[in-house]
């Protein structure tokens, strides 16, 4: 399709950044994008909001997700996009739809909260989502062993993992590559 | 049929209301769009030349933002929209033919070994 004047309407790949609070989601995306980290937010009304009960809305269980990202332009025919998105299995709902037709996902761990990142491991694990394992080192120091941080998660030799710092944009392209990488050989053995 | 206030500047940011009310007031308290074009990063783009009733100040600024193709979730970040609020308008001006939508074949098969090399390509140039 084309609307003319209008421009090519580029084709899009969705990669997820998933991760606790405070576990360097937004600065990841920030290091890489091409724009300012982007910000909207999702709002899941529980299921019980009547279509025509507009006095519902406000008052029914409401859970209010923020959703940072960023976009990385191929050229004029191709977009990639970053979404950050909290890795508590409370906001799973948005990790369904972020999963669906997703390129990989990177899951930002932080050492002091290892406990945070295995409900989002097992979700991609089982969704079938290609993934690697970032922890990032806040301190830019390397104090941990990527040897301990797996054996910690109960992260399977197969799945890459690497510690990074989401504030270096050589730290992120390191763990980007890693995931686009992991992808490029399931495809050429046909996985 | 809401009014667009004389001397708005089309594309600028309105002043909306920041209640959950006011945007899920504009779907008519829909919290579901009326069908399922969209995902996040479809790319949309408001058909050009198209007369159009007028329509409110909310969905003009969604029409303004998609002059060229954006994708939803621009869309919901530059509007200042919810998410789901934005499908939702966005849904119906589909069915008024108002614009157009573009899903990437990608969000149903992995990308091609090209693609992705060149998708690693431009990360190392970053």
């Amino acid at each position: 399709m084309g609307a003319e004047g209008a421009g090519p309407v580029p084709d899009t790949l969705k990669i997820v950044i998933a991760g606790g609070f405070g576990a360097g989601k937004t600065t990841l995306v920030s290091a890489v994008s091409e724009v300012e980290s982007l910000h909207t937010e999702e709002v899941m009304t529980s299921e019980s909001v009547g279509v025509d009960d507009l006095d519902g809305v406000e008052g029914k269980a409401t859970t209010t997700v923020a959703l940072d990202f960023g976009r990385i332009t191929l050229d004029g025919s191709t977009v990639v996009y970053l979404f950050g998105t909290p890795g508590q299995r409370r906001f799973s709902f948005m990790w369904e739809e972020l999963a669906e037709g997703a390129l990989g996902a990177v899951v930002l761990a932080d050492t002091r909260r290892l406990t945070d990142s295995f409900d989002v491991i097992d979700f991609f694990e089982s969704r079938g989502v290609p993934f690697v394992v970032a922890v990032n080192c806040f301190d830019g120091q390397r104090t941990h062993r990527a040897d301990d941080v797996r054996v910690a998660l109960d992260v399977e030799d197969r799945v890459p993992l690497l510690l990074c710092d989401a504030r270096d944009r050589d730290s992120v392209k390191e763990v980007l590559t890693e995931l686009v990488s992991l992808v490029l050989r399931l495809e050429l053995s046909g996985a | 049929m809401e009014a667009v206030p004389p001397g708005r500047d089309p594309g600028q940011e309105w002043p909306f209301e920041s209640s959950l009310i006011r945007p899920y007031s504009l779907t008519g308290g829909r919290t579901r769009p009326s069908r399922s074009d969209f995902s996040m990063t479809s790319q949309v783009v408001a058909v050009p030349s198209v007369s159009r009733e007028q329509v409110d100040p909310e969905v003009e600024l969604i029409l303004s933002l998609c002059a060229r193709p954006v994708s939803v979730v621009e869309v919901a970040s530059r509007s200042g929209f919810p998410l789901g609020v934005v499908r939702i308008l966005l849904a119906d001006l589909l069915d008024q033919g108002y614009v157009m939508v573009h899903t990437s074949n990608w969000e149903r098969r992995r990308p091609d070994a090209g693609t992705l090399r060149s998708v690693l390509e431009r990360i190392q140039q970053l």
